[in-house]
């Protein structure tokens, strides 16, 4: 068994995977179809499928569309195993219950390296680890679309239960038939038998809610109809004509604007309001206060008649702001701090093979420092909430990727238990882990609570978002390797420092499960503790800052900056070792299989050391990330001194490709997230003040700067891994590599074009 | 004031220098035109006025008064779609989808004016901010929507 689909693949998720969960659950997530929505019609038949009258399917819908693509993928699961075309696949969102909780993305955090849990090699107490996360993951039911896990946790559960039901649906036809199950087929819905005799799913909805499944099968992968087409996305008829809404379209009667102004230094506060003049102006209605709320820093809210009302009141609110009590933080005094952590401190050693540090003392020593700037998410849709506080209930309509922690915030800071506030998540206009906060939904209940019963929209301005974001932390390296005559790597040494995410994400917004202490956090050190490279000796260590700034996940999250700084250094170490970049990789990965696989597909596809018009190089990086394993090269040149990509050549392994359309899009779209990251990326910080603000300061690369991607997946057998992330990671180090290779001079420090 | 929409004359109470996005958002909830950074840098908002893009999130409504202002809601219908509507299913365009409102009327004002554009006056034109980076989709569905071969 592989990582991370131990728990889940009790019989295989490739072959057959029969009902009984051999491993683990105390229950089974397939639930009773008590959960789903009553409407009129319809017939649930489980915890996640109903039938319509009609025939057609509702699938109940844990997980938020962000551009991903699961809203397509994930009802492709149920489509294959009930026979039924995508079309008449309906979604409904999901109640809150554990059943679907993401289960994968809390056992994937877990900081073992790949080695441990190898086939036949995984410790005893990996798996115990596991096996308990696993537990409790399932247990908690924490609901959360992120670590690009929706289809790697889903991938068994919503198959199986549409499984379940095909299997009830054929029975109870097969009952009113009294004609064996197996001689009856099912297409689009309808079922038939050779005799002449046919039912479609609504008819026999009713009779098969009382019908026991009997042994259940999934199919197996050759009997696939529609898993690993590239079928057409079904959100996009609604993108392309206004109709799609987003958590900023909700609109309701008598419905209230709010716009916030929250202290510009970060953990601030106000210390008076000199004048309130702003709500003099036509259309303002009423100053709220805020406290820091959900992680955030505190401040105010102005509600008007429009946002636009809403934003010219608050603009016009003249404010005395009071740094937070520790003093102003300045990102060039962490930058410092973090070199001296690297330096000075010990942290804590995520991964150990012997003894690193003695071998350093043969061979050549290769030393480099790297560092990695904050980051902010700067989604297209601005942060925003609608809530109704009355008579003791709360309703939120919010744009999240975790609708149970904002459905918690929003009963504690209303004072009510979660039983009384009803949750509706919408679509996202981007998440990339913004949205994987709560502070907006906090905020805009607690205005709420002051709007006498009136809904209240809440949007934050461009200038609040860059500025209030829970940022990709600050990381600063060194990695240490040496190389022996023969050109091998006989050890690699990497001390970084940085603030850990996971126990602030924690605090902000699961606090009962929050410790009085830190334990190790995995994303600190993902991407340079469990590297695929056979690299006999390695000492892989991080130390946990808490510098104060507000930090959050990052799309990718530790592998954004970590696989700049291991893959830019195996290319030192390559030139190094005077070999070249392709080849050297392939000699650390002769006992990686996988990877060596898919670079050599990225090297194939790319010409990999083919001609090149004159003035442009390539470069390559490998990264695994979130299950998945991708190789990029970016073909680059320098225009006017700055860095122009023109041409990246991915290839990734993600196991069983769902729907390869929508794995093409996501490379696509985490190549470009990526460039902007490297060329223009930054968020400095003076006096506790954010100096970025909108597009101008903060800039995003355009489409005269896109370079042409193209993708190429490996076929592969295994379970479905992620593709939301793992196309991230590799970006910045392929195009640092080409510029090595162009100038011969080696980029360290990130943005590149800064 | 009284604004030609979409064919249809409407009446707004608003102030004079309400920009046209909060007007069309937030008065006469056609929320299909978005917000994204209020000072004309991304071109979320973007509709036509008499045929030209604009980033209506800075042009004050009251000048627009007279003047014919399309948005999203009528570049097609489910029914009659419009060819780039249909361009950017067939490319497969959108992701999260939040700028594509603003993408579609800017490539509209494009083929408008210039019906056979080369690359560089794609590059000139389609200066929207993307964060899923669909951008050569975008391309590609401009180029086949004016029957270009690509």
């Amino acid at each position: 068994m592989r990582r991370r689909t131990w728990l889940l693949s009790a019989a295989g998720a490739a072959g057959a995977l029969v009902v009984g969960w051999g491993v683990l659950p105390q229950r089974s997530r397939l639930g009773s179809g008590a959960l789903m929505l009553r409407s009129e019609g319809e017939v649930p038949l489980n915890g996640w499928i109903k039938i319509a009258a009609d025939g057609s399917v509702v699938l109940a819908m844990p997980r938020s569309e962000m551009g991903q693509g699961v809203h397509t993928a994930l009802p492709m699961l149920a489509a294959e195993e009930l026979d039924v075309p995508l079309s008449s696949v309906r979604l409904e969102q999901a109640g809150a219950d554990a059943i679907y909780g993401n289960v994968s993305m809390l056992v994937a955090s877990l900081p073992f390296h790949p080695l441990e849990d190898a086939e036949g090699d995984g410790s005893l107490s990996v798996k115990a680890g596991r096996w308990i996360v696993g537990k409790l993951a399932r247990e908690l039911g924490i609901n959360a679309t992120g670590g690009s896990s929706s289809i790697a946790d889903l991938w068994d559960v919503i198959r199986l239960a549409a499984a379940t039901a095909r299997a009830s649906l054929v029975g109870a036809a097969s009952l009113q038939w009294k004609l064996p199950a197996e001689e009856l087929v099912v297409k689009d819905g309808v079922i038939r038998h050779a005799s002449g005799k046919s039912v479609g799913y609504g008819e026999v909805a009713r009779a098969a809610s009382g019908t026991p499944p009997g042994a259940v099968k999934v199919k197996d992968r050759k009997e696939w109809t529609l898993i690993g087409r590239s079928l057409l996305r079904l959100d996009l008829p609604e993108k392309v004509d206004g109709r799609a809404r987003f958590g900023l379209d909700v609109r309701l009667p008598g419905m209230k604007f709010a716009s916030v102004r929250l202290c510009p230094m970060l953990g601030g506060s106000v210390g008076a309001i000199r004048s309130e003049k702003g709500l003099s102006m036509p259309g303002a209605e009423r100053l709220v206060m805020l406290p820091a709320l959900g992680g955030s820093t505190a401040g105010f809210a102005v509600v008007g008649r429009t946002s636009w009302h809403a934003q010219r009141g608050a603009s016009a609110i003249d404010v005395e702001w009071h740094q937070r009590p520790l003093g102003g933080l300045d990102s060039r005094q962490i930058e410092a701090e973090l070199e001296a952590a690297v330096r000075t401190q010990s942290g804590h050693v995520f991964y150990e093979r012997g003894d690193a540090a003695g071998e350093e003392r043969s061979g050549k020593l290769v030393e480099a420092w790297y560092h990695a700037p904050y980051l902010a998410h700067a989604t297209m849709e601005p942060m925003n909430c609608t809530a109704r506080v009355a008579a003791g209930k709360v309703e939120v309509w919010a744009p999240t990727q975790v609708p149970e922690m904002a459905r918690g915030i929003a009963a504690r800071v209303a004072g009510v238990s979660t039983d009384d506030v009803i949750f509706h998540t919408t679509l996202l206009g981007g998440g990339f882990g913004r949205r994987l906060e709560v502070d907006v939904v906090a905020q805009a209940v607690r205005i709420a609570m002051d709007c006498g019963g009136a809904p209240v929209q809440l949007v934050w301005s461009r200038e609040e978002d860059i500025r209030h974001d829970f940022y990709r932390p600050m990381q600063v390296a060194r990695l240490r390797a040496s190389i022996d005559s023969g050109g091998r790597v006989t050890s690699l040494r990497i001390t970084s420092a940085g603030d850990a995410i996971t126990p602030r994400w924690m605090e902000r917004g699961l606090p009962m499960l929050s410790g009085p202490f830190d334990t190790p956090d995995k994303t600190t050190s993902e991407g340079l503790f469990d590297l695929p490279y056979g690299i006999a000796t390695q000492r892989i260590e991080h130390v946990a800052t808490r510098m104060g700034v507000p930090v959050g996940f990052w799309r990718s999250v530790g592998h954004s900056h970590n696989a700049f700084f291991s893959e830019s250094f195996i290319d030192e170490l390559a030139s190094a070792a005077k070999i070249g970049p392709v080849e050297f990789r392939r000699e650390l990965l002769k006992d990686a299989p996988r990877h060596l696989a898919v670079l050599n597909l990225a090297a194939e596809k790319s010409n990999w050391g083919g001609a090149l018009p004159a003035g442009r190089q390539r470069g390559i990086a490998l990264h695994e990330s979130f299950g998945s394993i991708v190789a990029q090269v970016a073909e680059v040149s320098l225009v006017e001194g700055k860095p122009r990509v023109h041409r990246v050549v991915c290839a990734i392994d993600c196991g069983t490709a769902v729907n390869p359309g929508v794995i093409a899009q996501q490379m696509e779209g985490s190549v470009l997230f990526a460039l902007t990251a490297l060329l223009h990326g930054r968020i400095d910080i003076r006096e506790g003040a954010v100096q970025q603000g909108n597009f101008h300061d903060y800039p995003i690369v355009r489409l005269a700067q896109a370079p042409s991607v193209e993708t190429w997946i490996v076929a592969s057998g295994r379970p479905p891994q992620g593709v939301g992330e793992p196309g991230v990671p590799p970006l910045a180090p392929a195009v640092a590599n080409a510029i090595f290779a162009l100038t011969g001079i080696r980029r360290r420090k990130l943005p590149l074009a800064a | 004031m009284e604004l030609l929409i979409n064919g249809k004359t409407v009446s707004a109470d608003v102030e004079s220098e309400m920009p046209l996005l909060w007007v069309l958002r937030d008065v006469l909830n056609m929320t299909g035109t978005k917000f994204g950074c209020g000072i004309a840098a991304c071109g979320a908002c973007t509709v036509t006025v008499d045929g030209l893009a604009v980033r209506s999130c800075v042009v004050p409504a009251s000048s627009v008064v007279g003047k014919k202002i399309r948005t999203i809601e009528a570049l097609g219908t489910p029914e009659k779609i419009h060819p780039l509507q249909a361009a950017w299913i067939a490319e497969q365009v959108p992701q999260c989808g939040y700028c594509q409102s603003g993408m579609l009327m800017a490539a509209a004002a494009l083929l408008e004016k210039n019906p056979k554009p080369t690359d560089a006056d794609i590059d000139a034109a389609m200066t929207n901010i993307c964060r899923c980076g669909t951008y050569q989709r975008v391309r590609a569905a401009i180029k086949r929507a004016a029957g270009i071969k690509v």
